[in-house]
This record gives structure tokens, C-alpha cells and sequence, in this order.
């Protein structure tokens, strides 16, 4: 009788036991893992900004704040060591034809920066025009700038009060293609880069960059507000093939544009 | 993390030292009584189920003293009465007490019926977790295997104790 009790009692247990387990044992309540996501989160907006006739107070006409802006540049010192940089001190966002490379008396801008044009969500319609002056380099060291660096690169030095923008003191850039960048937010931009170097004429190369946008942003006073954008653009390009020879400097040669834009 | 969540860990701690004995309980007496071991041996596996049981209870006891270091604050313990009805498997190790082993089995079904009002409150409800039901099962199975280890190693323990006492008499 104690032994079938026992019996009893194990099967109770045993069936209560069980139960459990099978309870246990489904699958419902097992969350589905959400699908990874392959590629980074991009969100780009709608803002358009175009120049127009830069007209002073006109808040849909975008002009180039150059005071804040800059053109840099940087290369590995006799290319092994770390990077030697500087910038250049006169540039603008103008396409100069060939008819327009002259030399400007002025120690303004001497063309107007308006070739230039950003669509946020439309990369077809986005173009940059920019050129750099080149005996505007500017290492920090007056006599290797306005020295040694100007017959290297093949180019006249500065004189007081003129904007060169000659043949031989430009490199211009003009971009062929934008599209959107599909691991970020930002563009991949096809540029041609016109420059002669210490060649006899200037050759036009094809060079590939990268456009960040810096998105529009309202500042300055609560009186008077304004609003700003950035773009910067990344390019590299080798420099022997514009005929420069100097073993002080690596054959790549960064670029970097950051390019300060406000509505005032 | 208010203190249900604590009272649940505390819970569920209880069934894990003392839930899985019922079974172990009735299975060896189940074995012990049907199979042709030895008479000797059989009341052997029978007599140290409660010194097992009060293993597991002293193992239980380790555990509150580590859970309440180092201010051992009682304020800690959310279910005061079913802690102290824990604790009291200690007294197992009282002979006198664990001579009737059918007392360990009614001390260790209030934990096992715990186990049961937590399984159907979850399966009854009508926001059913099976998550809740998988964990307090395998917290059941890791009582058992606590239950059924406490028990081999006493078993263990008084065949080296028993074959020593053996020696020194010979």
C-alpha cells in the first residue's frame, strides 16, 4: 500500500513536472529579431541653396562667407614622414573662363562667387565651380611661401594689391557629376581640376571627391538672425602629373575645401 | 526596479534549493521499495533523504548570509515567512526530527506548490509569459539536480564513513 503511495505521489509529481516542461517548451512569446539593417541610416532633407545675384539682404540668395571659409592642403613631407599643410589665402567659387584670367587689381574677391549650386535631395542639379590662386600658399613660412615654393610650382609671385588669376597662378576645379554617397549622407562628387603646374600649358585631370553638407542652421543676434551652410569638399590628386618635381613633398596631395555660406 | 522584482528573485530562489526534493523524495522511495536491493541499503537511501534535504537547507542558509552581507539587514528579505520556512530544513540534521522522513516531504511541497501557483498564474493569466514558465523550469531542474547532488553526497559520505567504521572495528 506505502509502495503504490509512493507510486502515487511520483506520478503526481512527475505529471505536474511535465506539464511544465511542455508548457515551457513552446516558442510562443519568442520575439522575432528584427531584420538587420545593411547599410548606415541616411537622412537627407530638401534644403536648396543657390547664389542667385548674391544681392545683399535677399535671404534666399546664398553668398560665400570667404573670410570663414578656407582652402587646404596637405601632402607627406618628402613623401615618408608626417604631413606638411597650408592653405591657400585667395580663392572663390567662380567658373573663370579663359577670357577671365587676368590679373584684378583689387584685394576683394575679383569675381563673384556664384558658381555654385546645392539641391539637398536632387544631387543632378548640384554643381561647384572653385579656384584656388597659387602663389597664395600659405606653409606659415614667408620664405619657402613667397621663395622656393613659387618656381616649384611654377608660378609668379604675389604682387601687392592684384588678384592673379593668369593662366600659370590658377587651378580650378569644376564638377562633371554629383551623386549621393550609399554609406553616408554625404556625395561623391566627379570633379575636373585645370592646372598647369610647371608644365607649358594646363592639362585637366579627372579626380574623384567627397561633398559633405553641413546643414542649414539659423544664428547671429535675435535682432538680426541670419542663416548659414557649410560644404566641404575632399579630393586627392597627384601632383607629378602637373609637372611638379619637389622631393620635399609625397606625389598625393590632399585637398580640403570648407566653404562657409550665410544669407545676409 | 521596484521590489516585486525582488520578491520574484527570492522566490524563485526558494524553489531552486527546495522544489526539486518531492520527486527525488518519491522516486527514491519508489526505487527502495520495489527494487531487490539489499534491506540495509534500502532503509540507508530512505533514512538519509532528510539529512539531504537539510544539506540543501544549509546550502539555502549560505546563500541568505552572502545575499544580506555585509549590513545583514532582514529589511532585505521580502518574504520573511517563506525564508524562515526555508531555514527550517536545517533542522533536518536533528535526528530526531528526520526519523520521520515524510516531514522533509511536507516542508519542501509548500515550496513546490510555490512553483505551481507561479506556473498557473502564468499560464491562466491572460498576458502569459512564457518566458516566466521557462525560467521558473529551469530553475525547477536545477533543484533537482541540487536535490538529487545533496543527496548523493551524503549517500556517498556514509558508505566512506560506514567502510571506515568498518576498518577501525576489524
Amino acid at each position: 500500500m506505502k509502495t503504490f503511495n509512493n507510486k502515487t505521489l511520483m506520478m503526481f509529481l512527475l505529471i505536474i513536472s511535465g506539464t511544465g516542461y511542455i508548457a515551457s517548451c513552446t516558442n510562443e512569446n519568442e520575439a522575432i529579431p528584427l531584420a538587420a539593417t545593411t547599410g548606415p541610416v541616411i537622412t537627407r532633407g530638401s534644403n536648396v541653396h543657390i547664389p542667385g545675384n548674391m544681392t545683399v539682404g535677399n535671404t534666399s540668395e546664398w553668398k560665400l562667407d570667404k573670410s570663414h571659409s578656407n582652402v587646404m592642403w596637405s601632402t607627406n613631407y618628402v613623401g615618408a614622414a608626417g604631413l606638411l599643410t597650408g592653405r591657400f589665402n585667395q580663392f572663390g567659387t567662380h567658373e573663370v573662363t579663359d577670357a577671365e584670367m587676368t590679373t584684378y587689381t583689387t584685394t576683394g574677391q575679383p569675381l563673384k562667387d556664384n558658381s555654385w549650386a546645392f539641391y539637398e535631395s536632387d544631387p543632378t542639379k548640384t554643381f561647384i565651380n572653385g579656384y584656388v590662386q597659387i602663389n597664395t600658399s600659405n606653409t606659415g613660412e614667408p620664405g619657402r611661401d613667397a621663395g622656393c615654393n613659387i618656381s616649384a610650382l611654377g608660378t609668379t609671385a604675389i604682387i601687392a594689391g592684384t588678384q592673379n588669376l593668369s593662366m600659370t597662378n590658377l587651378a580650378k576645379i569644376k564638377s562633371t557629376e554629383v551623386k549621393f554617397d550609399p554609406l553616408s549622407n554625404d556625395y561623391i562628387v566627379t570633379l575636373t581640376l585645370t592646372w598647369k603646374g610647371t608644365l607649358s600649358a594646363p592639362i585637366t585631370k579627372s579626380v574623384v571627391g567627397k561633398l559633405k553638407y553641413i546643414k542649414r542652421a539659423t544664428v547671429g543676434t535675435t535682432a538680426a538672425p541670419y542663416d548659414v551652410f557649410g560644404l566641404q569638399l575632399k579630393f586627392q590628386f597627384n601632383c607629378r602629373d602637373f609637372g611638379i618635381a619637389s622631393t620635399s613633398i609625397s606625389d598625393k596631395i590632399d585637398i580640403e575645401c570648407n566653404m562657409n555660406f550665410n544669407n545676409k | 526596479m521596484d521590489n516585486s522584482f525582488f520578491a520574484y528573485i527570492q522566490e524563485l530562489e526558494l524553489i531552486a534549493f527546495f522544489s526539486g526534493f518531492p520527486l527525488i523524495y518519491a522516486t527514491i522511495l519508489v526505487v527502495a521499495g520495489s527494487s531487490n536491493l539489499k534491506q540495509g541499503f534500502k532503509s540507508k537511501l530512505v533514512q538519509l533523504l532528510p539529512y539531504g534535504y537539510a544539506l540543501a537547507g544549509t546550502l539555502y542558509l549560505g546563500l541568505i548570509l552572502k545575499n544580506l552581507y555585509p549590513n545583514y539587514s532582514l529589511e532585505n528579505i521580502q518574504h520573511p515567512y517563506l525564508t524562515i520556512w526555508g531555514l527550517l530544513a536545517i533542522l533536518f540534521w536533528i535526528p530526531a526530527i528526520s526519523k520521520k522522513t515524510s516531514i522533509s516531504l511536507m516542508h519542501s511541497l509548500v515550496i513546490f506548490i510555490v512553483l505551481i501557483k507561479n506556473l498557473l498564474t502564468q499560464l491562466t493569466s491572460s498576458s502569459a509569459d512564457i518566458n516566466m514558465v521557462r525560467n521558473d523550469m529551469k530553475i525547477y531542474t536545477a533543484s533537482l539536480i541540487l536535490n538529487l547532488g545533496t543527496f548523493a553526497c551524503l549517500l556517498l559520505l556514509s558508505f566512506v564513513l560506514n567502510h571506515f567504521r568498518k576498518k577501525i572495528i576489524t
